[in-house]
């Protein structure tokens, strides 16, 4: 199964990802058709900064288990286990934003959107794409990025690759802190420590 | 093995979902007082609101029971437990045997002491036939009296208020939510609720209700009257626990359980709203009786039930509350004086938005903070608090941004 595989440390902030994000979430899907929607799609991905100033391309980790499911109050947010994504049921969202102070990597936002109906406030976070690789495409901020920040590749292969780098980080650097084993909430937390694994890479490096 | 799970919220779902998907096998029973099919508890707010109708409550199909093969009790409430015969009594005169046992039974309403307080027309809000029976007065109802400024006389007070009834909310403290908030935040909300048409008043008590069959005023502490023809009791809840006595089982503020959310009595476990667990920031026996924490202990009794074991390292209260045009998101220690060791209290107020955050910490770790509007980050906090890394200088410096 392929997913979506952040480098943040080849991110220059430029963008481009958020743009092709949210055209491919608009009803028009052209960026000129699509600055004229109401409601003006938004982006899905979010481009935070690293400690010291740099880009840092955030989107939804589609967490196994997920900590936003489970938080989730009318059961809104499911997984489509097919392409390991998280998605958000927009009919059932009460907007009680209960996924927020869930989500360790703080990638859910709240608003109108194309897909929801009309004048209704929902949580709206990365979906992979489905509908666009669905016709065979990989997801947009992926195929916008020119920078190689942003990967489609075979998990496995992502994660063996992320392992290496870490036991690197692990050997080469002192004073690296690595998130302690065993935290709370037991394995709800294990796709979060992954992450934190990279976060530490960028921010500390 | 009968696995045997008392209530059907969120906790005992949760447990019943674990164990089938360990063990496809082994008989599975479910005892609910409530016959409503597994809801979402927090929605009853939005019922009385008018927001959703009943048929948004469900938290599963409809199908939930059969297509697990879970034998269900609906409107059946256990009277007592027999610990060392591993046998349940039923209301319905019945005993049920088990192997494994998960008590699930959440929490209930606090009681008041008043005179008057059975007349018709006074509610707690815990359950979906509460809200139901207020939602059949509320025609005849001009002006409400919400007692308790607590999570649920909050949205008690904030659904009424959406009815467009002139609402009366009686808290000791100078807010609501003091328990979640600290005062800046407390007195935003008490400000915007009140500029919404709320009537707050401090410091008093009702010492009786009055009228003829159904309620008509509340007599206050002060000598005062107050007229009002519903009333919501939202003075907190406190564990069900009520037929636990003679069981063996060790209750304290809650049940006691282990980290596997285990009881003292072997085969026996607790999840959710009525177990007592260590709160990870406090460091001490807690009850933080919220959705999530109910949904994840759940999850991992049902894992230990079916023999895989799984530990929960601590509870962590929070909340979110959105209403009118502000976010509340709030977690762990809000009063420092709560706090022991070295605290420190960060603030940052904007008051046009208005944007407050305001963090708690101890020896350099984040243990709390309260945050009004901008909340989607709200996540990444709750877990730097769970993982009670250090912070230095620059990562506090940034907590504010
Ligand atoms: C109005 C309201 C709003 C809330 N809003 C929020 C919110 O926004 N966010 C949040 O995190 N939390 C919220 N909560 C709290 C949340 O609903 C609870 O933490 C959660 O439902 C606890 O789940 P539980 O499974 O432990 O218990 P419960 O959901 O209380 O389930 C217990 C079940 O056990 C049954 N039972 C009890 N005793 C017996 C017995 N002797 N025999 C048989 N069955 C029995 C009951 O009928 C019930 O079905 C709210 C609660 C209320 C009332
Ligand atoms: S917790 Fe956050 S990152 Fe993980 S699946 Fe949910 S939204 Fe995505
Ligand atoms: S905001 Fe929507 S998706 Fe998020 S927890 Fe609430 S209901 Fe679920």
């Amino acid at each position: 199964m392929k997913q979506v595989v952040v480098h943040p440390e080849k991110c220059v902030g430029c963008m481009q990802c958020t743009v092709a994000c949210a055209v491919a979430h608009s009803s028009s899907r052209t960026l000129y058709a699509a600055l004229l929607e109401e409601p003006l799609p938004r982006s899905r991905i979010h481009i935070g900064s690293t400690r010291f100033g740099r880009g840092f391309p955030n989107r939804c980790r589609h967490c196994d288990p997920a900590p936003c499911m489970r938080a989730c109050l009318p059961g809104a947010i499911y997984r489509v286990s097919e392409y390991g994504t998280v998605l958000v049921d927009p009919d059932k969202c009460i907007n009680c934003a209960s996924c927020a102070m869930a989500c360790p990597f703080g990638v859910i936002r709240y608003h109108e959107d194309a897909w929801a109906q009309p004048g209704k406030t929902v949580a709206v976070k990365c979906d992979n794409c489905l509908s666009r690789q669905l016709r065979g495409l990989i997801p947009a901020c992926v195929e916008a990025c020119k920078s190689g920040a942003l990967g489609f590749e075979e998990m496995d292969r992502a994660q063996r690759r992320k392992t290496d780098a870490v036991s690197d980080t692990v050997w080469s650097t002192s004073g690296v802190v690595l998130p302690a084993a065993g935290s709370i909430g037991f394995e709800l937390l294990h796709a979060q420590k992954k992450a934190m694994v990279e976060m530490a890479q960028t921010s500390r490096a | 093995m009968h696995h045997v799970i008392i209530g059907n919220g969120i906790a005992g779902v949760q447990a019943a979902e674990a164990i089938r998907h360990l063990d496809p096998e082994s008989e599975i029973s479910m005892i609910a007082a409530e016959t409503f099919p597994p809801y979402c508890r927090p929605m009853i707010s939005l019922l009385l609101e008018g927001a959703v109708t009943p048929d948004r409550l469900p938290i599963r199909p409809g199908d939930f029971y059969e297509s697990r093969s879970i034998r269900a009790f609906p409107g059946v409430r256990v009277t007592a437990i027999d610990s060392g015969r591993a046998r349940l009594s039923l209301d319905t005169g019945e005993t049920l045997a088990y192997d494994r046992l998960l008590i699930a039974t959440g929490a209930d309403p606090r009681a008041i002491r008043a005179e008057g307080k059975t007349l018709a027309g006074i509610f707690s809000m815990r359950t979906v036939s509460d809200v139901q029976k207020m939602l059949d007065m509320l025609s005849s109802c001009r002006s409400a009296l919400v007692l308790g400024g607590g999570l649920v006389g909050f949205k008690a007070a904030y659904s009424l208020l959406k009815r467009g009834m002139a609402v009366t909310m009686l808290i000791a403290s100078g807010y609501p939510l003091s328990m979640q908030l600290d005062p800046v935040s407390g007195g935003i909300i008490r400000d915007t609720l009140v500029r919404h048409g709320l009537h707050v008043e401090t410091g008093v008590e009702v010492t009786a209700f009055e009228g003829s069959g159904r309620v008509q005023r509340a007599i206050l502490n002060d000598g005062r009257t107050l007229a009002c023809d519903l009333v919501v009791v939202g003075k907190g809840v406190r564990p069900a626990t009520g037929f636990l006595a003679g069981s063996g089982i060790d209750v304290d503020l809650g049940i006691r359980v282990d980290e596997h959310l285990q009881t003292t009595i072997s085969g026996v476990f607790a999840a959710g709203d009525v177990a007592e667990l260590t709160d990870v920031v406090r460091k001490r026996p807690w009850i933080n009786a919220i959705w999530p924490e109910a949904a994840a202990q759940g999850w991992i009794a049902g894992l230990n039930m079916a023999g895989r074991s799984a530990s929960y390292q601590g509870s962590l209260g929070r909340n979110v509350i959105r209403m009118f045009d502000l976010d509340i998101m709030t977690a762990g220690i809000v009063q420092p004086q709560e706090a022991a060791g070295t605290t420190q209290v960060l603030t940052h107020l904007d008051g046009n938005g208005p944007i407050y955050r305001r963090f708690v910490l101890q020896e350099d770790r984040l243990v709390g903070f309260t945050l009004i509007n901008r909340i989607e980050k709200g996540g990444m906090l709750v877990s730097l608090i769970q993982r009670g890394l250090p912070l230095d200088p620059e990562e506090k410096r940034l907590l504010l941004l």
